[in-house]
């Protein structure tokens, strides 16, 4: 690495070295250590929000993740952050229900608002906000216990007991997320023994079971075969009517295919972020247009 | 061939040799050790058959008593008292008994405090930068040896049990249901009598016990606890599961292993002989009151083998060994069998 003053991100090393060299403003603003701002087209302004990051930046210990990425994610609709490995779309994702409070030493400046309050603001009830954000993980993580069981666990630890409700928002989960025909008649055996195809739209139905407003997904097909994948993605936009999607993916594809907006990000900052036919032909900066055509990345 | 080569090759067969030659003399010790114990144990196995196992009577002196008759009246020949002899009778049960008390009382004070140990040392201690100092010290615990803790038990707990805690625990039973089974013993013609106190019990043993099987139960259920796939815990929380929701989705997901730990400590306190050879008491009864003084299957061994100068009498403690030794072989085959399959069958499952 020629430039000094950027050392951030785990894997930045290899994503900006493959990087285009010259004639890049915002990549060139980045190697020099210089704040960016990304370019957010006016159609996601316009739309009503329910997740705001605003200058939000973080840190793994003294290693910087984040720059002070600054995005609305629109409600009702699926919004895709795509970039390279590295570039910290997995944190952002991972700050709106704060599941990086897990990680160690981990640090956050700025606002991170779902429905204009800020989740990190001091006091947050932190088990609540989790109630309203679900959380699709890139492998399926189903319990070791009955298909049924694992749907309903997020309603019993809130405590309903009622056997009737349970059995009711099941069947209703289950068939949002277009489960219900396959288990039916297997809701008492584990769910261990679904396909793995199976398991991630049980992990979407059991996020979905609680009636969240948001649903993260990070990268929820990259352990799934192509006809899962095929299936999982059409969930996504089913669910999209009631939920509002953010999805975090690797497979360009596949953001083309499922989202409504897109989000560029690399080296921790926001790049370029709009409506998802826009980003994909007719990207406004050279960075996007060099990324989502596969030159670099 | 070149000659360095063939040596080189000789000396592979010679040192594959002797690895298989140790493996099968590890083996071979084993065996040797079973069958020794059941050759020694056959003579009392043949003469008690079942019943060694559930008489309460061990009694390795012949008995000498006046013969009595069909009406229970003293008989009397010639002008003296006929005298029979009764031979000596082995019946296990009253250790077999102190053993499973004393353990089940480890276990009962064990096992909670060993799983909330682990859980802290897997879920906190990282954020307070403890859990290497914490987990050098549960292993240290468990390196300390029993008679160390035998000696502690015998010089401070069982004065503080005989002075301090059972006066206080009689004040607090009262005339309840809880003193007449703890506090009241009934010999064998029916009368009901107070437990001697002595501070040397099945409960005092069951105490040592519990602190010499902490560490160990503590150490598997960490490592079991570790291996728990990052997504389970991830995914509980993410529902909004509370810390407890989450440890005991944690817990759930490793039972196979925790209960393979359980077992592990089971094996350990069932076999420590040093330790509870010194706090127990070593009477052979079954006495429902755990204050009443008991013995052990090991502590057994350990009062009465070197005195045993009797054929069938030794033979007898050696079919308790051999006992012993297939529960505590039956337990940690059980317990290593969870603890290794359990995490291999997270392997599988992510």
């Amino acid at each position: 690495m020629s430039t000094p003053g950027h050392t951030q991100g785990p894997a930045s090393g290899d994503a900006a070295a493959a990087a285009p060299r010259a004639g890049y403003a915002i990549i060139e603003a980045i190697r020099r250590g210089e704040p960016v701002t990304g370019q957010t087209h006016e159609q996601v302004r316009d739309q009503p929000a329910v997740i705001r990051a605003a200058d939000f930046s973080l840190w793994y210990g003294k290693s910087r993740a984040l720059h002070a990425v600054s995005m609305p994610v629109p409600r009702h609709r699926v919004t895709a952050l795509i970039g390279p490995s590295g570039c910290g779309k997995s944190t952002l994702i991972r700050c709106v229900n704060r599941m990086n409070d897990l990680v160690e030493g981990v640090r956050v400046s700025g606002r991170m608002e779902l429905e204009g309050s800020d989740v990190y603001a001091p006091g947050t009830d932190v088990i609540g906000l989790r109630r309203r954000v679900g959380m699709v993980f890139q492998k399926p993580n189903p319990f070791p216990m009955s298909i049924f069981d694992n749907v309903v666990y997020p309603l019993r630890i809130h405590g309903q007991r009622s056997r009737s409700e349970l059995a009711e928002r099941a069947e209703r989960a289950l068939r949002g997320a277009a489960l219900w025909d396959e288990v039916k008649d297997r809701l008492r055996q584990s769910a261990l023994g679904l396909s793995g195809g199976q398991q991630q739209r049980l992990c979407i139905a059991r996020a979905i079971a609680a009636d969240p407003e948001v649903l993260l997904m990070d990268e929820p097909c990259s352990a799934l075969d192509p006809v899962s994948t095929l299936r999982v993605e059409e969930l996504i936009q089913r669910v999209s009517e009631r939920y509002t999607v953010l999805i975090v993916t690797h497979n360009m594809q596949q953001a083309s295919r499922v989202s409504h907006f897109t989000a560029f990000m690399y080296l921790g900052r926001l790049v370029e972020y709009g409506p998802t036919a826009e980003i994909f032909q007719n990207p406004r900066l050279p960075e996007t247009e060099q990324y989502v055509s596969g030159r670099f990345g | 061939m070149p000659p360095s080569k063939a040596r080189r090759s000789g000396g592979d067969r010679a040192l594959g040799l002797l690895a298989r030659g140790s493996a099968v003399t590890i083996l071979g010790l084993l065996v040797a050790l079973l069958a020794t114990l059941v050759t020694a144990g056959a003579p009392a196995a043949a003469r008690f058959g079942a019943s060694f196992l559930t008489e309460t009577e061990w009694r390795p002196n012949t008995l000498e008593r006046p013969r009595l008759d069909a009406r229970g009246e003293v008989v009397i020949t010639g002008g003296e008292v006929e005298i029979e002899e009764v031979p000596p009778r082995f019946g296990a049960l009253p250790a077999i008994w102190g053993t499973a008390v004393s353990s089940g009382i480890a276990l009962l004070i064990a096992v909670p405090l060993s799983l909330g140990a682990a859980l802290f040392v897997v879920r906190i201690a990282p954020r307070l930068r403890v859990a290497g100092p914490l987990s050098f010290m549960i292993e240290f615990l468990a390196a300390i040896p029993s008679i160390a803790y035998g000696f502690w038990g015998l010089a401070v707990l069982t004065p503080w049990l005989q002075t301090v805690a059972y006066p206080a625990m009689e004040r607090l039973a009262g005339g309840t249901w809880v003193a007449g089974w703890v506090f009241r013993t009934r010999l064998a013609d029916g009368t009901e009598i107070p437990v001697g106190l002595t501070g040397k019990d099945m409960l005092c043993g069951g105490l040592v016990l519990a602190i010499m099987v902490i560490p160990i139960v503590t150490a598997v259920a960490r490592d079991v606890l570790r291996s728990v796939p990052r997504g389970q815990l991830e995914g509980t929380l993410a529902l909004g599961a509370t810390w407890w929701q989450s440890s005991w989705g944690m817990m759930r997901y490793a039972r196979a292993g925790l209960f393979g730990a359980v077992m592990l400590g089971l094996a350990r306190a069932a076999g420590e002989t040093m330790a509870v050879t010194m706090v127990i008491g070593n009477n052979m009864q079954v006495a429902a009151s755990p204050l009443a003084p008991a013995q052990t299957m090991a502590s057994l061994l350990a009062n009465e083998f070197k005195e045993a100068s009797d054929q069938l009498h030794q033979s007898a403690l050696l079919l308790v060994a051999l006992i012993l030794l297939v529960m505590s072989l039956a337990l940690n085959v059980t317990a290593r069998s969870l603890v290794v399959g359990g995490s291999s069958r997270t392997a599988a499952a992510h």
